[in-house]
């Protein structure tokens, strides 16, 4: 055993050692290589991984750099403590990529996308690799408490099982929200719709007690327009930067140079975000092309990324309402330790809103406002994990004074990075107390998954009742 | 030179991944294609106006009307060879068209 061990870390560490951006390189490469991708399409791929890893590392550095003395100035003027950098999906996503854990879990996650498929348990076959990320993360955050590679494995894999059986529940809506034929096969298991359940709760409750509320809705097409750049990333970057400068007393010139730095930092995520993506791309291919060989002839959904529901106007008329409430909610939110910036379009919030309401605005926005919290609250609980992973892959300054944090205000699966932390104690300590909790919340969370299943085929039965009806007629 | 403006939610991956779709199928056909990517949000009618071809991932309500060729190239995603290639059968005969 002793061998065998100190066989692995003679081959690994040297690997580990050269640091994330070299290691993954190679990594990437070599699993697009398995999955029988052409060489040069596989260095294309490892090659933009690191320079993606670097890239981020890079914008971090000019982002928290500027801003974390004025945040530090903004808490002592202002007596409000949010000292945690919102730094947006990008960088989350690139550190948990720069993870060879990560590697492991898409494994997983592949395997059980075969596995449900061969026994008929899901229709959906997942393509979206690349948000495979969502639940590597989740896993990282077990294992940040835990050190337990056991436990965060089998929370990812009743996270991954779940989420393919939602894909399939929601497809009849997606056909409905876009006016999709049957033969349209999109779907999505994007992790942001397991927050499902916990909106359709609320719908429900405004179902029962305030229906009149639709009647207010309007035309969120025409509003979008009204906003205008005035609503775009760099827009965005300059208020807040400005807003910081501006509460933190800063200097004229101070404040200006913040303001850009935010419009600069939040333009640069989204691309170096894109070098990312198309890091993956090569591989998401060689994992399509092996699954669809594999499935021939066998009619199935696809799950891509989610976007194809932004064709739905309501989602970013939902979003753009919602900034400004989020950042009145940051400033006064007990327990709350983060000023929006990166994520303060919450994107991934209101594409759940979209397919629970159908698209009904008002309720998207009022639900969407009581959502707020459970985000900030999980993003500044995940703070000190995301800050800790970035510096470990070398993607955070070295130079930052210890105590600067960094996190994204809007993470998809808020209440999972709970259930993970949760799970990560109970790892750390077996405690019947721990034990207790794990049971409860687990139970709580896919008692209140199961209920919103139930409500899906209600819904889903509907819409076959329509259908029958049309043809009838 | 054919303009194709490529559209999606986020801007980041799934209109990044129709953009280099297209311009690497159309050069194989023998057309010359550039195309952007952006967030449908931004979108506005000037903008369109300066292109040739529409290809949102999905299609996208506005609050004006758009006046040039759409064609829904959402198929592109799933990266399965059969689905994808009427997209680009349909880039191509509204390329024809256009007679450029």
């Amino acid at each position: 055993m002793q061998t065998i061990i100190e066989f692995a870390n003679t081959i690994f560490s040297p690997l580990i050692n050269l640091g994330a951006a070299p290691m993954m390189f190679i990594l990437i490469t070599l699993f697009a290589l398995l999955m029988k991708v052409k060489f040069s399409r596989a260095v294309e791929g490892g090659l933009k991984l690191a320079i993606a890893l670097t890239g981020i590392g890079a914008v971090i550095d000019i982002l928290t750099g500027n801003f974390a003395p004025a945040l530090k100035d903004f808490v002592k003027s202002t007596g409000i403590e949010l000292s945690i950098t919102d730094v947006g999906w990008a960088p989350l996503a690139t550190i948990t990529w720069g993870s060879a854990y990560t590697l492991f879990f898409l494994l997983i996650l592949v395997i059980i996308n075969i596995v449900m498929l061969l026994m008929n348990k899901t229709d959906t076959l997942d393509v979206d690799i690349f948000n495979f990320w969502h639940l590597s993360i989740t896993g990282l955050l077990v294992m940040y408490y835990s050190n337990n590679l056991f436990l965060a494995t089998i929370l990812v894999t009743v996270l991954g099982v779940m989420k393919f059986i939602n894909a399939d529940a929601m497809k009849p809506t997606f056909n409905d929200l876009l006016d999709m034929p049957d033969s349209n096969p999109t779907t999505t298991t994007h992790l942001n719709f397991m927050l499902n359940p916990l909106i359709m709760l609320f719908d429900k409750i405004f179902q029962k007690l305030f229906p009149f509320i639709d009647k207010y809705d309007f035309d969120a097409a025409q509003l979008n327009e009204k906003i205008g750049f005035w609503g775009s990333k760099f827009a965005i970057g300059v208020y807040l930067g400005a807003f910081v400068g501006l509460l933190g007393q800063q200097p004229v010139q101070t404040i200006f140079t913040l303001a850009f730095i935010g419009g600069v930092a939040l333009e640069l995520f989204s691309v170096v975000g894109t070098w990312f993506i198309a890091a993956v791309e090569p591989l998401s291919q060689g994992i399509t092309n092996f699954l669809s060989a594999k499935f021939q002839g066998r009619k199935f959904n696809i799950g891509i990324d989610w976007p194809f529901l932004a064709a739905r106007p309501e989602m970013w008329a939902a979003a753009n309402v919602i900034a400004p409430i989020m950042l009145v909610i940051a400033l006064f939110l007990p327990g709350n330790g983060i000023l929006p910036l990166g994520g303060i379009i919450a994107i991934g919030l209101t594409p759940a809103l979209l397919v629970v309401t159908r698209g009904k605005i008002m309720r998207m926005i009022i639900i969407g406002t009581i959502m707020v919290p459970v985000f900030l609250w999980s993003g500044t609980a995940i703070a000190p994990f995301v800050t800790e992973t970035a510096q470990s892959v070398g993607a955070f300054p070295a130079g930052l004074e210890s105590g600067a944090l960094i996190t994204h205000s809007t993470l998809e699966g808020p209440v999972e990075k709970f259930i993970a932390i949760i799970v990560g104690r109970l790892g750390e300590s077996f405690t019947l107390k721990n034990i207790l909790i794990a049971v409860g919340s687990l139970t709580a969370y896919i008692g209140l998954f199961v209920w919103y299943l139930k409500e899906m085929k209600k819904r889903n039965a509907e819409y076959a009742r329509q259908k029958e009806d049309v043809d009838a007629a | 030179m054919i303009k194709i403006l490529a559209a999606c939610g986020a801007g980041i991956n799934s209109s990044h991944q129709i953009k280099s779709a297209l311009e690497e199928e159309m050069k194989k056909r023998g057309y010359k294609v550039q195309a952007d990517a952006v967030v449908i949000k931004d979108i506005t009618k000037e903008m369109v106006e300066e292109y040739d071809i529409f290809a949102p991932i999905s299609k996208p309500k506005f609050s004006f009307d758009i006046t040039i060729p759409v064609v829904e190239a959402g198929p592109i995603l799933y990266r399965i060879p059969a689905m994808s290639a009427p997209v680009f059968d349909e880039i191509e005969s509204v390329i024809k068209k256009m007679n450029k």
